[in-house]
């Protein structure tokens, strides 16, 4: 009777992982419950904030639904492309595109966007062009943010030996803060010609982001985290944001923990870059810090960024440029979209697809040296998609073709 | 015990009817709220119209404090239904809100009315796309899932108890054999889920089972409800009286309505141990209610049905043919059925027809 | 290769299903590559359960079609039945098969009155619990050139059908008096709710209808069309809508039209399933689906085993040649789901070659011969 009434129960979450293992033969059939927890399945169960109310995951018959913003400037072009790929290896997931119109002043298309991703847990997005000026439109790639409390902000460079750049075999992950420090958005004139920005760090984010950063490290099994800071002028602040990681760093004792001031940081970065493996750091310093990373291996189009709440996850190119110069002339470079949905694939647990579409990227760019003008190649956006979907097609032998 | 055995025995009685076959009969008359008093005045013009034996004790049942301090149905109200065993009920609007028994229930329980009785007939002049759809739904009416018994266990997780009693199911069984046999109908369909449901409803088919041995003049046949949705659907001509449980009777019923043009042209009967009671369906339609739009049609076949639950076929079946010919002719139907007639005008359309 | 070491490690893991109880950690210590549809050597093995009375015909049909049009599936065929225990394939291989392959296509199983072990479960109702299928989708769409009442019906009926009125759960208190309980709870409804959603976005659908009885059972039906509500807060572009389940039954034989998605409980779903079914053509032209989080079982949409049928090559395959086609789609294989659901769409619209229930004199083999006809056409 017991193992009855729980089995009524195992499709709420938290009792399913509290079952003993030893009744589990009995509860579930063994074989139906999932073999592996994906990073998605984890996120969805063991929040540090659990919400009031878990939405339910959607997840059908082995296929995700998954929030597609497409975003400005060459955002549409890559998604194409994305979907291209998905389309051809089968990918199990299900798009749902929403569009966000630049030009309107009003945060109707926005919240429903976000909404989306509330029910769908997952987005890949494009850059958003906030076009208006107004002072009260928000910056909606910053709302998007705030709004879903995405916390953590992972970008993970590591060099293409196929493109030529100054530095080899650089591998680093940046942790940036992504919801507050300089990016509060609280700024006013108090009097006229006077304006004040207000920087906001809280130990309970610090907390969350440090953890967050050495969890990471542990993962991928990395040895040392750098926290980049500016506490000698900005003592308070960045004072509490450093204490924070470094009060962390004492529970994880097999990873070496340092920190450096940012302006050290930067010429550290294109001096000696191989001295960082895992980089923590407020929401400014990491904008900056990520962007002169990608510039030191090759430029904005290759690197893919991740966004983590406790309930959500989007990705998105790691360099937040629309790109909207070069929109349409088919010289975009798709790989920073491409990588973004690996991650995403890796994220959810279709590791399958998510290796065969790296693997087939890495041999386009490194052995192939199919690559768009921006880092040195000569081909078209579309010679380099075609070029990986042929290496798709190389790694599935036998596959089931037909187009 | 023993009680369950003596009711077994005595067949169910069809108390109230027949005891006045000659005389005047008393009907206790509930207008309802709404379109009901205009409604209730076309059917006693008709009545009246035709020479009806019948005379009416029109009541109200406006919700009254009673003496738990609950609102109910008024005790003088209760009392004629008693004293009559026969009633004829318009609409009826259970106010929302909190302490309001819904008063359609509190008159099922007073009365004990256990079987819900729904023909289901095309009319000729009523365009819909199903044809010759000739279906009586019995219903089981005091139980079933509609208990009432529902509580939550945990937080979240509710439970609602389908009760099915064998003296319940037994009792509408029985009833609807004798409705089949007096109604010169051919076949009775017990409609279950007993495949799924293998206790309860496989105890309320056994019943049905029990009662058909006794009928064998009567075509018995078990159907699964989900068979009878597809079929109905298809063929409502496979059909001739359904008998279920509640909750399916409640769609099954309906879903004929539907067949047939709707609630508005539906008659129904409640029948009881402690009397009988007849009403129409709908609603009360507070929008058209005083404008002599509304259309009287279910409550007037409820009251044929009425008749003929007290032998009084001669009566129903001149109001009867009546109905049908102006339905048939098409001069006067109300707004609902696509006319422009009043409800007067087919009110005297009607009674024109006796001559 | 890869599937061998896909399953190894699964048997592996089943082992050690870790709790995570770290706060904020996006670890997990168990890795291993899974989640893709089974294809080895480029083709895909699906679980196949013939089923009872007319289903091993259909199937058969089936199988015919894939193998004249080269579709690189493979079956993996069980006998599963409740009416003959004797020769059905254990329940735990027919999970474990499903489990791993993610896919299957299935006859309908007959469901005796009468349990000859006295269990209160049956075993579709096993096999819907143990694989947690726990959303049954029916899409109702009126065919070309079948003759019906109604025309133009394009609706989408979602069901829960793992609790409810089918929770097994039925006792004898005192003698000639039987408690069924109906359980609701608000986890599957919200569940539900959110497939059902989720499906009508997927499907680019305007409306969600939610059937229910809610002004008799208050609780229970209560806390499914509450649960309703609250998803529906998430889906502002979606029209929500409720309807009680008398009334949505009369409204799907008067004018079916109004319906784009209907969402239900265990119950009304099969209820409204097979009226609508019974709309646009019957069991036999109504293809559905049953859905887990992980794997997805094609069946036809009413469930009738047409025993009266049974051998005498009467059958109308549609139903479950459509479900074939659904399956084609959902593993990626659009360009012959295309093709089979064209090929049925021409047989439909030449009306030639039509079955008894449709009300023509061709056999199923009449009918599958045609179908298979009309794929090479394309």
């Amino acid at each position: 009777m017991a193992a009855r009434l729980l089995s009524r129960f195992s499709a709420r979450p938290e009792l399913r992982i509290v079952v003993k293992p030893e009744l589990r033969g009995v509860v579930n059939f063994s074989a139906a419950a999932p073999a592996t927890l994906s990073d998605f399945d984890v996120q969805h169960k063991t929040p540090v904030v659990r919400k009031q109310h878990l939405v339910p995951k959607a997840h059908y018959g082995g296929r995700h639904a998954v929030t597609m913003l497409q975003g400005g400037g060459i955002g549409p072009e890559c998604m194409g492309y994305v979907r291209d790929i998905f389309k051809y290896i089968g990918a199990p997931i299900d798009f749902e595109i929403v569009h966000i119109d630049p030009n309107v002043d009003n945060d109707e298309d926005v919240k429903y966007a976000i909404t989306t991703i509330k029910r769908n847990g997952v987005c890949l997005k494009g850059n958003i062009e906030t076009k208006s000026e107004a002072a009260y439109v928000t910056s909606r790639n910053v709302a998007l943010r705030n709004e879903l409390d995405m916390y953590a902000y992972v970008m993970h460079c590591k060099s293409f030996p196929g493109v030529d750049t100054r530095h080899r075999d650089i591998d680093i992950h940046i942790v940036r803060q992504n919801t507050e420090g300089e990016y509060a958005m609280l700024e006013h004139e108090s009097v006229h010609g006077v304006i004040e920005s207000m920087k906001v760090v809280t130990a309970s984010n610090s907390e969350r982001v440090a953890r967050f950063a050495f969890e990471f490290a542990k993962k991928h099994g990395r040895k040392k985290v750098t926290t980049i800071h500016k506490a000698n002028i900005m003592k308070l602040s960045d004072g509490l944001f450093l204490e924070t990681s470094k009060r962390i760093a004492k529970e994880y004792p097999d990873i070496e923990h340092n920190d450096m001031i940012i302006d050290n940081c930067c010429m550290q970065l294109v001096a000696k870059p191989h001295q960082f493996d895992v980089m923590l750091m407020t929401n400014l310093y990491g904008s900056i810090v990520s962007n002169l990373v990608c510039g030191l291996m090759g430029g904005a189009g290759l690197h893919s960024g991740r966004n983590y709440g406790d309930h959500y996850a989007v990705f998105e190119p790691g360099t937040r440029n629309t790109g909207t110069a070069i929109a349409g002339k088919n010289i975009a470079n798709p790989i920073a979209m491409i990588n973004a949905s690996v991650d995403m694939l890796e994220h959810l647990g279709h590791h399958f697809h998510a290796d065969l579409i790296r693997k087939s990227v890495d041999k386009t760019i490194n052995v192939d040296k199919i690559m768009t003008p921006d880092i040195g190649g000569t081909a078209s956006s579309t010679d380099v998609v075609k070029a990986i979907i042929d290496n798709i097609d190389l790694y599935m032998k036998n596959k089931v073709s037909f187009h | 015990m023993a009680a369950r055995i003596i009711r077994k025995i005595v067949p169910v009685s069809r108390s109230g009817a027949a005891q006045y076959s000659s005389g005047v009969r008393k009907v206790t008359l509930i207008p309802g709220h709404g379109i009901g008093p205009e409604i209730t005045v076309a059917v006693q013009k008709i009545f009246e119209a035709a020479k009806v034996p019948i005379e009416w004790d029109e009541v109200d049942v406006t919700a009254v404090r009673g003496p738990d301090g609950k609102m109910g149905i008024p005790q003088k109200a209760i009392d004629s239904v008693n004293a009559n065993k026969i009633g004829l009920k318009g609409p009826l609007m259970t106010p929302i809100g909190k302490g309001y028994r819904s008063l359609n229930l509190a008159l099922r329980k007073e009365f004990d009315l256990y079987a819900n009785v729904r023909p289901c007939k095309s009319m000729e002049g009523i365009k819909t796309l199903y044809e010759n759809v000739d279906v009586v739904t019995v219903r089981e009416n005091t139980e079933g899932e509609y208990s009432g018994i529902e509580h939550e266990i945990v937080d979240g997780v509710v439970q609602s108890i389908k009760l099915i009693t064998e003296e319940a199911s037994m009792r509408v069984a029985e009833f609807a054999f004798v409705f089949a046999k007096e109604n010169n109908r051919k076949k009775v369909t017990a409609v279950h889920k007993a495949n799924i449901m293998r206790m309860s409803d496989g105890l309320f088919l056994r019943c049905c089972r029990d009662v058909a041995n006794k009928y064998r003049d009567i075509k018995f046949e078990e159907r699964y409800l989900d068979t009878v949705c597809l079929n109905m659907v298809q063929d409502p001509a496979l059909f001739d009286v359904l008998v279920m449980p509640n909750l399916y009777g409640d769609i099954m019923s309906d879903l004929c309505s539907g067949l047939v043009g709707g609630l508005g042209l539906t008659p129904s009967g409640n029948i009881g141990k402690n009397g009988a009671l007849f009403e129409s369906v709908h609603g009360t339609a507070p929008d058209i209610a005083g404008k002599d739009l509304a259309n009287p049609t279910a409550l007037l076949l409820s009251a044929i049905m009425m008749l003929r639950h007290l032998k009084l076929h001669e009566h129903a079946d001149r109001i009867q043919g009546a109905v049908y010919a102006v339905l048939r002719e098409g001069k006067h139907l109300t707004g609902d059925l696509g006319g422009t007639g009043k409800c007067s005008e087919y009110t005297n359309a009607i009674i024109s027809k006796f001559n | 290769m890869s599937l061998l070491n896909r399953n190894v490690c699964r048997a592996l893991m089943q082992g050690s299903y870790l709790v995570h109880a770290h706060k904020g950690v996006h670890t997990t210590a168990v890795k291993a590559d899974k989640n893709q549809s089974s294809s080895t050597e480029g083709r895909i093995k699906c679980t196949l359960i013939p089923g009872d009375g007319v289903g091993p015909e259909l199937v058969y049909s089936v199988q015919e079609v894939f193998k004249a049009a080269n579709i690189p599936v493979d079956f993996e065929s069980f006998f599963f039945s409740e009416v003959n225990p004797t020769l059905s394939a254990p329940l735990e291989d027919v999970v474990n098969s499903i489990a791993r392959n993610k896919c299957c296509i299935k006859g309908i199983l007959a469901t005796p009155d009468f349990s000859h072990t006295g269990e209160l479960q049956t075993l579709n109702m096993k096999l819907r619990n143990a694989l947690d299928l726990y959303a049954n989708v029916v899409h109702v769409k009126s065919l070309p050139n079948v003759k019906c009442r109604h025309h133009d019906v394009d609706c989408i009926i979602i069901r829960e059908q793992t609790e409810g009125e089918y929770s097994a759960l039925e006792h004898e208190s005192v003698p000639g008096v039987v408690e069924c309980l109906k359980i609701i709870t608000a986890a599957k409804s919200e569940r539900i709710a959110k497939f059902a959603f989720d499906y009508a976005i997927k499907m680019g659908r305007k409306k969600v209808t939610s059937v229910h009885k809610a002004n008799i059972m208050k609780l229970g039906d209560g806390l499914f069309l509450r649960s309703c509500e609250e998803i529906s807060k998430l889906y502002p572009r979606l029209q929500f809508e409720k309807m009680i389940v008398d009334n949505a039954s009369m409204q799907f034989v008067s004018n079916p039209n109004q319906f784009d998605v209907v969402v239900t409980p265990n119950l009304y779903g099969n209820i409204v399933d097979n009226l609508a079914s019974g709309l646009v053509g019957g069991a036999g032209v109504v293809a559905g689906a049953s859905y887990s989080a992980e794997c997805a079982v094609f069946e036809q949409g009413a469930r009738h085993i047409f025993s009266g049928a049974v051998g005498k090559n009467i059958a109308n395959p549609t139903a479950m040649l459509l479900c074939s086609a659904n399956l084609l789609a959902h593993i990626n294989l659009h360009p012959y789901s295309k093709m089979l659901k064209n090929a049925i769409n021409k047989v439909l619209t030449d009306g030639k070659v039509r079955t008894k229930d449709l009300g023509g004199q061709s056999t199923t083999k009449d009918f599958t011969n045609a179908v298979i006809h009309c794929l090479h056409d394309h």
